[in-house]
């Protein structure tokens, strides 16, 4: 009995404690996803924004997070063995122990008394694991009925750059600013959401001179902002509607150590054409996780003006490492290591067909069009502490400079090749470095980078990078009007960027 | 005959021996670990070797509260034998854990344990 007295108590002691190692994160301020799902940057990302496995396991699961879903926590209970099943059954039973039900109780109770909102109980047992695992508050009804998530799934993102160019006559900038909003989550993992919105970039356009001028903001911008009807009609396809970037390369934009480095080959245009790979694009998207290690997207892409719709596909899979859904490798740990419990490949291959110009929905007038099409490979290797990525685009346009056959003008036909290679080294959990080499042939001229990036985190959310681009261009002409030329670039940045 | 007594003689043993040695958590917040004096014997390296290493990047509370309440607290998801295997892969592919395959399968081997011992 006594003994049952002092476990309750001890049970009290720890609940207690969790929670307050809970709000210690959430002192530090971390965003959205880490606020619902009360896990660490970590979990999902190596050093923010770019994902590790599990973060782009999440992704593709369309913001439910794996296992913790209802159907996950019940698969799993159900795959488990009766005898393996024991210790989670036997936490719930009457020893008090491993009482999970009365630990989130207590979690509940504590958080009251340190003064906490009455929601923010509710929001730690309601998370869908605890709520499907029978432990934890009952969510309230309404709040469930009208699936709205608990905790406002806001975060902010904020990068204050400073830039060293020598060949500028201010040589050091403190370069730029900008504040970011992310929103993301789902609705009883039926329907998932994400939006990135720019409320402020820099604007220098205004200033003329320097009696006391601070930069303007340049227009805001909705760079993403799409629903997810996730499992649609109960299969595995996913549906994504609204302003996304299309699942075309293996990474999301967003997804790397660099700060100020786009990857070339998702970021270079052809001619007059605006059109990149990593651009947002108003579309339709269906995807899937197929075998746990492939997934698949398509989509449709819509143009104002334009009556002919543009497409892509996309398809991807992963040997080794943890699956799609996040499962860990079969690894023997009873035997001698071996280099592929460490080797994770996977490898992409895209296309995107389109056409764009002038209107061609105006009546009577002739639209002046260029078709073009790009295809890519992606590679990423893992390997402990070593990454590599790989990536390739071949491009064409039909006519890049805009003009039809009717003009004197004959279209220049371009054929794009551009390649990067980005190698990456993890020395801590908090401190990575990475090189990059790019190759970008994109009908202007030949240019060749070499990006170096170190970046840290001295805490979860906050880094700090440094990184610098050595650029070289052979007879390139900056834009499509200039004259070509050679030409080196040389650009230092430190960027501090910060989440919350 | 004997052999047969001696075995059950000592399986009852082991079985009271272990039924007694309830493992108890010390400690708060970034200090709470398991109790030494509840480790077994046969079991004390690999708990040394889990208080070295698993505190690396968060603090042993995190393994106490899953082994306590049979469900790990950042994910929720239910801790058992399979999750634990599963967490020890997790753990020896994650760069910069710094454990070797024999390290985990210790520790592995000792969490089994534990979640045996608790479940009791
Ligand atoms: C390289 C850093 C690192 C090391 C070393 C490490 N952990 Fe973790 N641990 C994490 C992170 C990050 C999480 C958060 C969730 C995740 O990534 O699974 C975590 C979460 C956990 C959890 C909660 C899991 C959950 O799903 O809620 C347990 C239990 C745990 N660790 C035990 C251990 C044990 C036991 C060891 C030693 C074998 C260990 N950790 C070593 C980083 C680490």
């Amino acid at each position: 009995m006594k003994k049952r007295l002092i476990r309750s108590i001890s049970i009290a002691v720890i609940g207690g404690l969790a929670l307050s190692l809970l709000h210690v994160g959430k002192a530090s301020a971390i965003p959205a996803f880490t606020r619902a799902y009360k896990v660490e940057c970590s979990t999902c990302h190596t050093i923010y924004p770019e994902l590790n496995e599990y973060g782009e396991a999440f992704l593709k699961n369309s913001y439910v997070y794996f296992g913790k879903g209802k159907k996950a926590v019940r698969e799993k209970e159900a795959a488990a063995p009766a005898e393996i099943a024991k210790p989670a059954a036997a936490a719930t039973d009457v020893k008090g122990e491993g009482d999970a039900d009365k630990l989130s109780k207590l979690k509940a109770g504590a958080m009251g008394a340190s003064g906490a909102t009455a929601s923010e109980p509710a929001a730690e047992a309601t998370s869908p694991a605890n709520g499907a695992a029978g432990g934890g508050e009952a969510k309230s009804e309404g709040l469930l009925l009208a699936a709205i998530p608990e905790l406002l799934p806001i975060s902010f993102t904020a990068s204050v750059q400073g830039a060293y160019d020598h060949s500028q006559p201010n040589e050091f900038d403190l370069s730029s600013r900008v504040l970011k909003l992310n929103a993301g989550g789902n609705f009883r993992e039926k329907a998932s959401f994400f939006a990135t919105y720019v409320a402020y970039s820099e604007n220098t356009s205004n200033i003329t001179n320097t009696t006391s001028t601070t930069p303007a903001n340049n227009s805001t911008n909705i760079k993403e902002l799409y629903v997810i009807w996730r499992r649609a009609f109960d299969t595995p396809i996913n549906f994504r509607v609204g302003r996304m970037e299309p699942k075309l390369s293996l990474w999301k934009s967003s997804n790397k150590l660099s700060v100020t480095n786009s990857f070339a080959p998702y970021s270079y245009t052809v001619g007059v054409s605006e059109f990149t790979i990593q651009q947002p694009q108003d579309a339709l998207e269906a995807n899937a996780i197929l075998g746990n290690r492939f997934f698949v997207a398509g989509g449709v892409v819509n143009r104002k003006f334009q009556n002919a719709k543009e497409g892509y596909g996309h398809i991807s899979c992963k040997f080794g490492g943890a699956d799609y859904l996040a499962n860990e490798p079969e690894v023997d740990l009873a035997k001698e290591e071996s280099i592929f419990d460490f080797l994770t490949i996977t490898v992409g291959a895209y296309g995107y067909y389109g056409k764009n110009g002038t209107p061609n929905t105006t009546p009577g007038i002739t639209p002046i069009q260029n078709t073009y099409y790009r295809s890519g490979v992606d590679m990423d290797i893992l390997y402990k502490l070593f990454r590599l990525r790989l990536a390739g685009v071949l491009g064409d346009d039909d006519s890049s400079n805009l003009t039809a056959s009717l003009s004197n003008v004959a279209p220049v036909k371009v054929k794009s090749y551009v390649a990067a290679v980005e190698g990456e080294f993890t020395f801590l959990q908090n401190l990575i470095g990475a090189i990059r080499f790019e190759y970008q042939d994109d009908g202007r001229g030949l240019v060749r980078r070499y990006i170096p990036t170190l970046a840290y985190g001295p805490l979860e959310n906050v880094k700090v990078v440094l990184e610098y681009k050595h650029e070289v261009a052979t007879s390139y002409a900056s834009t499509p009007t200039s004259v070509a030329q050679d030409f080196t670039n040389r650009i230092g940045t430190l960027d501090v960027t910060f989440s919350f | 005959m004997r052999k047969h007594m001696l075995l059950i003689a000592l399986f009852t043993l082991v079985i009271a021996s272990v039924a007694d040695a309830r493992i108890m958590a010390k400690g708060r917040g970034a200090k709470m670990n398991f109790d030494p004096d509840s480790i077994p014997a046969q079991y004390k390296a690999q708990f040394d070797l889990m208080t070295r290493k698993c505190v690396k990047c968060h603090t042993m509370e995190r393994t106490v509260i899953a082994i306590q309440t049979g469900r790990a607290p950042i994910t929720g998801q239910p801790f058992e034998r399979q999750a634990v295997k599963a967490y020890g892969i997790k753990m020896l592919r994650k760069p910069d854990s710094n454990m070797n395959k024999q390290e985990i399968r210790d520790v592995v081997m000792l969490l089994n344990f534990l979640l045996g011992e608790n479940a009791k």
